[in-house]
């Protein structure tokens, strides 16, 4: 591909497919998506709800098991992993969840649930260094060792979602995936732990995968922003590429749409789509986002667009990318 | 106290059980007829098979506090060792039901499929007959006894637990807690066994409280009809089929069995009703 | 006779209580509150801050128990609500003052269809027939962008975007003179978003309805809002046009809320964050309720509440440290 060629590439996905069974034919959940994510990059994965960003996000890491398709971890397909490879792979690769009230047991304390990975993977012969593993945990996410035997239900999402990130931690994990880590926060809240994420990842160099809907969290985290509409990504390039020259249509529209917390900026042209996202249930052949394109032609329905390189590092599934800047030009 | 750590949910659920009065009258009077059971041969004032018919249909007395049946023995002190019984045949039938019905139901919510489809689709055979001629049906096959009732009252009540587990364990899977689990690479026997089960501990507590209940009833009726305990052994039920042919002359010997296995009924049902509402999530702050 | 005052709706020293087995919730306390006619007003504020609990107070609908409110007067067309009888409270509810939900899903009921949803409002509060009613039911649809023949239709039928216009048009179908909207928008994906922000605008000019938008994001009050209250702790800390609060916001409170939301036009590695957590609602600290997290705060922030003074005109605050600084200014 055409990143630079120092980067290595920790995560790539080729061809790779979900398809749910759902009584009205196959839900198309990801669809022949081909990222790759760099050792030590935060790849920001956006779109809007039901077009596949968490279900991509747990096929990555093995916890829905592909419907075709391969995901390369280094060289190995960890699609094939057997059961022993998987648990192996599970300390490599670990996942923070989105609802920090959901995602923790209630019946367990704080100590308990760090504690559960290095319990599970027997990574200490004793109690002793189990629990200076978990006070060094805590020190690391920022929680109190004061909390160490206090539960879930006593804590502030903020504290609860640093639980979450210390057992993500837990196990020293290269790859992790974030999905919507702080969609359920307060915003003040929200930067406590963008700024966590960050200083962990400064410090322990992790690779990151960043789904959210939430624009403006995801231009300041990543490093580079993939946008997918119903299972497919449409558009990644670097966060301020997208952000300054968004290509495809869509990710002009979803840009345009972003309330921004400041009246001094004159909004150009906010691009308001018609219509909902329709049904990934059996979609159709072509363009997925034809029905809502302000800029559609006839001929996008003939073949679905595949993800090419239209200039450095900036990737585009769209049949008429040219036509699309053309019309922008003469209204700019 | 590890256990009653402040604010762990066990310290939540007593503290919320204690302002309930009717489920602490019912804790009480469990423990009092725990006590009895335990200590039955130093509380009765006489052996329960003692007879002395010169004392027979003795109305209660001094000597005889709830008075004396057909052969002249003690009816408390029968009631005190019936106790024994009532309370073994209702928590040893009702653990059986709650483990391998449990067990079922975890099986059939975790695993899902056909696997589910099999195991309820029996469940809902046996439930399909009503429950007291189901332990009518395998208390004769078996024959009586002790042992032969506690199974036959306990697999009378296996497919309640079965689908209560089922239905606790299926809200729990959808959890992202059991997903994080397994994210850390966690087997199933571990995720059942550390986070399914702790979490659907109080729906089958609670059942379990109601159950033993039904479970009692269910023996005395069993015993009622020569199933269950044979005599000279007292058992509630039995007691009660005993008086059968002089409710008209000493209705004592009917009322006071009768009685012991009213209050027992009510006490579990204030308790279980009682934890119900002291478990239930949704009253937690 | 309605004496006609200057607000539509005044609010004085408001308070209102819980009582939970944690101990007694104060969510709002104090609370000083003025809205003209058809004035949009953003509340603003975390999660807890007493926003919902303020809409409810006013609507009349705070569950008691365990809710109670204490004290404080709620003046709608300047008469004190708090003072009548549930059956004027019913004729003000729907008919005067309409509420709109964070939740389209569970705030329409799944067996009725939706023009018969709408035609209930109206029956409720006009003396209508069925057939006027359901005409004027589909006139309402038609009105907030959804085809009158969509009126039959179940709302498990819509889409999450296509419910919030049917909430839209049940709040708005007695014509009321004050909506309140809690997190209209907050369940919606950003397309879906921009595209019921751009109906509410719409609406507003057509109806000239007083609003009180309700949320969390300071975007979306950019969009919608005429002025800006913040809320936390149960108090307004600050007050003021949106064009002045955005300008210049002046309690540390707002400053921090600002800081805290990712700029979609800077670059930075780290976000400023407010230390600390908002105050526990059963222990609320005495004084500024803001001062344990606050920079600039003294022993004097501690010990009183400080009350909302004008800095500028139209522009209140409530904080000593700002009052301390504009007198100085005043008198030097």
């Amino acid at each position: 591909m055409g990143s630079p060629a120092v980067t290595e590439t920790m995560v790539e996905t080729r061809r790779l497919k979900k398809y749910f069974s759902t009584p009205k034919g196959p839900l198309h959940a990801v669809d022949d998506v081909n990222i790759f994510i760099a050792k030590g990059e935060t790849l920001g994965l956006v779109g809007e709800s039901g077009c596949g960003k968490s279900t991509l996000g747990r096929v990555v890491i093995r916890l829905l098991e592909a419907t075709g398709g391969s995901v390369l971890f280094g060289d190995q397909d960890i699609v094939k992993f057997d059961k022993n490879d998987l648990r192996t792979f599970r300390k490599r690769a670990q996942m923070v969840f989105q609802d920090p009230y959901s995602s923790l047991n209630p019946r367990l304390s704080v100590e308990q649930l760090i504690a559960e990975p290095l319990r599970i993977h027997k990574v200490y012969p004793n109690e002793r260094e189990t629990s200076v593993r978990i006070k060094e945990l805590m020190d690391t996410v920022g929680l109190a060792q004061r909390l160490a035997t206090s539960f879930p239900h006593e804590l502030d999402g903020g504290r609860r979602q640093r639980i979450g990130v210390a057992r993500a931690l837990a196990l020293n994990p290269e790859f992790i995936v974030l999905d919507e880590p702080v969609s359920a926060l307060d915003v003040c809240i929200q930067a406590q732990i963008l700024n966590l994420l960050q200083d962990l990842k400064d410090q322990f160099q992790y690779t990151y995968l960043f789904i959210t809907h939430d624009l403006s969290v995801v231009r300041h985290i990543s490093n580079r922003i993939a946008v997918m509409y119903l299972g497919k990504v449409i558009e990644l390039a670097h966060h301020l590429e997208i952000f300054e020259n968004p290509q495809h249509p869509y990710t002009q529209a979803l840009l345009s749409a972003i309330p921004i917390p400041k009246l001094d900026i004159v909004r150009k042209d906010r691009i308001i789509l018609e219509g909902d996202v329709p049904s990934p249930v059996n979609p159709p052949a072509g363009c997925r986002f034809y029905g809502r394109c302000p800029s559609r032609q006839a001929d996008c329905l003939e073949e679905t667009p595949e993800l090419v390189e239209i200039g450095p590092n900036h990737f585009l599934a769209c049949c008429h990318p040219g036509a699309i800047t053309a019309q922008k030009q003469p209204a700019q | 106290m590890v256990l009653l750590r402040k604010n762990s949910n066990l310290y939540l659920t007593l503290v919320r059980l204690r302002r309930n009065r009717l489920a602490v009258l019912g804790l009480w009077i469990m423990l009092i007829l725990l006590l009895t059971a335990v200590f039955a041969p130093l509380l009765a004032p006489y052996h329960y098979a003692t007879q002395n018919l010169v004392d027979a249909f003795e109305p209660p007395s001094w000597a005889h506090p709830l008075g004396t049946d057909d052969f002249g023995r003690d009816i408390l002190s029968r009631i005190i060792y019936g106790a024994q019984v009532s309370l073994q045949v209702g928590v040893f039938a009702v653990s059986l039901a709650m483990l391998s019905g449990g067990v079922l139901g975890a099986i059939a919510g975790y695993y899902g499929g056909h696997l589910d489809d099999v195991i309820m689709r029996f469940m809902d055979v046996l439930f399909a007959i009503p429950q007291i001629l189901l332990a009518i049906t395998i208390a004769a096959a078996l024959g009586p006894g002790l042992m032969n009732l506690t199974i036959a009252v306990g697999i009378a009540a296996l497919p309640t637990f079965a689908r209560i587990v089922r239905g606790a364990v299926l809200s729990i899977v959808g959890q992202e807690y059991i997903e994080a689990a397994r994210c850390m690479g966690a087997s199933d026997a571990w995720i059942i066994a550390k986070h399914i089960l702790p979490n659907c501990s109080a729906p089958i507590i609670v059942q379990g409280t109601l159950r033993v209940a039904q479970a009692i009833l269910a023996a005395a009726a069993l015993s009622f009809l020569g199933l269950g305990i044979q005599p000279p052994f007292p058992e509630w039920g039995g007691m009660l089929a005993g008086s059968r042919g002089y409710l008209r002359d000493y209705a004592y010997m009917a009322v006071f069995p009768g009685l012991a296995i009213m209050i027992t009924i009510m006490a579990l049902n204030f308790l279980g009703d009682g934890l119900r509402d002291a478990m239930d999530p949704k009253l937690k702050r | 006779m309605t004496q006609h005052s200057e607000f539509l709706l005044e609010i004085r020293d408001l308070r209102v209580q819980f009582h939970t087995d944690t101990g007694l919730v104060k969510a709002v306390e104090g609370l000083n509150f003025t809205l003209k006619r058809g004035e949009a007003v953003g509340l603003v504020g975390e999660t807890g801050a007493g926003k919902t609990t303020t809409a409810l107070a006013i609507m009349q609908l705070i569950a008691s128990p365990p809710g109670k409110i204490t004290s404080g007067q709620i003046f709608f067309d300047g008469k004190d609500i708090l003072t009548k009888s549930e059956e004027e409270k019913r004729h003000i509810r729907g008919k005067k003052v309409a509420m709109i939900f964070q939740d389209p899903m569970t705030s329409l009921n799944p067996v009725l269809t939706v023009q018969e949803q709408i035609a209930e409002m109206i029956r409720l509060h006009e003396q209508v027939t069925n057939k006027e009613a359901l005409e004027k039911a589909r006139a309402m649809l038609q009105l907030v962008g959804i085809q009158p023949e969509r009126g039959p239709d179940y709302p498990h039928q819509f889409s999450g975007g296509m419910k919030q216009r049917v909430v839209i048009a049940i709040a708005l179908a007695c014509n009321p003179q004050l909506l309140i909207a809690d997190e209209p928008t907050t369940a919606l994906d950003v397309t879906i978003q921009a595209q019921v922000l751009e109906l509410m605008r719409e609406l507003k000019q057509h109806f000239n309805t007083a609003t009180i938008l309700i949320t969390h994001d300071l975007g979306v009050v950019a969009e919608l809002c005429d002025s800006v209250a913040i809320m936390y702790a149960g108090r307004i800390l600050e007050k003021a046009d949106a064009r002045t609060l955005y300008g210049n916001p002046q309690h540390p409170y707002t400053q921090g809320l600002f800081h805290s939301i990712p700029d979609l036009t800077k670059n930075v590695h780290r976000l400023n964050t407010m230390p600390g957590l908002p105050p526990d609602p059963t222990a609320l600290p005495p004084g500024c309720c803001f001062a344990p997290r606050c920079q600039y705060a003294d022993e004097a922030c501690s010990a009183n509440s400080p009350d909302m003074t004008e800095v500028e005109p139209g522009h209140f605050v409530a904080c000593f440290k700002i009052q301390e600084k504009n007198g100085r200014q005043a008198h030097g």
